[in-house]
């Protein structure tokens, strides 16, 4: 065993499976597994962030519902459903971890070796249960109902991490990186078990347009897409600032990542008030 | 338990004239008991009296002698040679300059390059507070003290720099931060402001993502990712 020589009952199984990856074994024994949690949640957050384009460009086919018909069949193989559900990994993931982080720097949470178990469990219960509704595809529910109450967690988060933090020096971008981040922590993996709670008005064009014509629902729209493009092009320019060696490759690498999320915004807009 | 172990060192060597770097392996005997910096002097020797690298006090005291062994920032004259093996699981130890200073020979970097860092942040007292017992020695409260006294025996090594997810372009560092916030939380130290100012700047906390690699490699068993997440949180009770 590489990865650490003590440790009982499930962490004593977990690093037993780490040391069976020798390359994650080692680096867990060298810089620790906040390290190795640290460079999944950068990888993971980039890959929302290219999921995240990839949907608004999807959901541009709306208009006309014919395409977006077609499109959704493909949803129906069963190697698009695994995939479909193999995403909300890296979503939960990032959600839960990014709680975590908030946690420790902003509410002073030292017990970390308790919130990873937290983080892994929740994110197998979470995954688990999104497999179950996948698997039936019998439910339904209210957009407006399950909205509100989504919207009401996601926004008792947000405000409490902003009572927490407001008032400190941090600079606005941080703030807000932080602050929708805590929306989103709850709104993201929202939005993919509505999908699966309510399979057909996820859909069907013309239910997925009935419901967006709805104003509670763009204005839900609408936070999400600000708020995950926010979050999503501080990630990446964050990144981008920690490893881009010179400062014009900075300069350079930020301006791209501001012109896609600013076309991504239009588009995505642009789809929300034309339904 | 042997006495004595057949090892491999390959250690990565540069040569500042030549503009020359390469991996170099040297096959040695080593007494179990033997610390990492024995063996490197073993080399100088009996194999080779080229290979440069740095040490000082070697009582883990100075930090001078950090090197990259087998991935892992460490400090070489703290680790055994059968510790070592035993930990690493291996006689064969690949060993590195640490990398946030440019290597001037093989091991040796530019210390005074990366403690330009650690000046920048001033890590002395800048401006005095009143002294509440005038004429006196300033006196601290033991409970006050505790708060910080971990971070106080950080000898600047430069091994949580070296592990920092954060790489070295833009960030001041780990142990730069951490010495700054203990100077925040000394009563005797008056310039608060203009701490927060540099820690809240684009070098400072937010280049830091909690991976806390930092904490897990300090040699002096110091939670330095505590001291940074007191910096984030802007409070330092």
């Amino acid at each position: 065993m590489i990865a650490r020589t003590s440790g009982n009952g499930i962490d004593k199984g977990f690093f037993r499976l780490l040391d069976m990856i020798p390359p994650l074994a080692r680096c867990t024994r060298n810089r620790g597994l906040p390290f190795i949690i640290s460079w999944a949640h950068r990888l993971s957050g980039v890959l929302l962030v290219l999921f995240t384009w990839f949907h608004i460009y999807t959901l541009s086919f709306l208009v006309p519902a014919g395409a977006y018909a077609d499109k959704m069949k493909l949803y129906e193989l069963p190697v698009f459903a695994f995939i479909e559900w193999a995403l909300a990994l890296p979503v939960i993931f990032h959600a839960l971890n990014g709680g975590r982080l908030t946690l420790y720097e902003s509410f002073r949470f030292r017990g970390d070796e308790v919130l990873l178990k937290w983080v892994a469990g929740l994110s197998i219960l979470y995954a688990g249960l999104l497999a179950v509704l996948m698997r039936m595809g019998n439910q339904n529910v209210s957009a407006g109902f399950f909205w509100l109450m989504a919207a009401a967690a996601a926004l008792s988060a947000a405000y409490g991490l902003f009572a927490r933090i407001w008032r400190t020096p941090h600079r606005l971008s941080w703030k807000l990186q932080r602050i929708s981040g805590a929306f989103l922590l709850v709104m993201v993996p929202a939005h993919f078990l509505f999908m699966h709670l309510s399979p057909q008005v996820a859909k069907d064009a013309g239910q997925v347009a009935l419901r967006m014509q709805n104003l509670w629902i763009k204005l839900v729209d609408m936070a999400l897409l600000a708020s995950a493009l926010y979050h999503g092009s501080y990630g990446l320019i964050s990144i981008l600032k920690d490893y881009a060696a010179s400062k014009e490759l900075r300069m350079a690498g930020m301006a791209a990542v501001i012109a896609a999320m600013m076309v991504a915004a239009w588009a995505g807009l642009k789809l929300v008030i034309a339904i | 338990m042997k006495e004595s172990y057949s090892l491999v060192f390959n250690i990565k060597r540069h040569d500042p004239e030549a503009h020359k770097s390469w991996m170099q392996t040297y096959r040695i005997e080593a007494g179990r008991i033997l610390r990492f910096t024995d063996v490197l002097r073993k080399i100088n020797k009996e194999l080779d009296p080229t290979l440069a690298w740095n040490s000082s006090c070697e009582h883990a005291q100075c930090g001078s002698c950090s090197v990259v062994i087998n991935g892992k920032p460490m400090l070489a004259c703290e680790l055994l040679v059968e510790n070592a093996v035993v930990y690493f699981g291996t006689t064969t130890f690949t060993i590195e300059p640490i990398s946030v200073a440019p290597v001037l020979r093989d091991l040796v970097v530019d210390l005074e390059k990366a403690y330009d860092r650690v000046h920048r942040i001033r890590p002395f007292i800048i401006q005095p507070s009143k002294n509440p017992n005038q004429g006196q020695e300033y006196r601290i409260s033991p409970r006050r003290m505790e708060g910080y006294l971990d971070a106080t025996r950080c000898i600047n090594c430069f091994c949580c720099a070296t592990a920092c997810i954060s790489s070295h372009k833009g960030f001041l560092g780990p142990n730069a931060v951490m010495a700054s916030v203990v100077r925040i939380m000394d009563p005797r130290e008056d310039a608060t402001e203009d701490r927060l100012k540099q820690l809240y700047s684009e070098e400072g906390v937010y280049r830091c993502h909690t991976s806390k690699a930092c904490s897990h490699v300090c040699p002096k068993h110091i939670d330095v990712a505590h001291f940074v997440g007191l910096a984030k949180e802007r409070d330092f009770t």
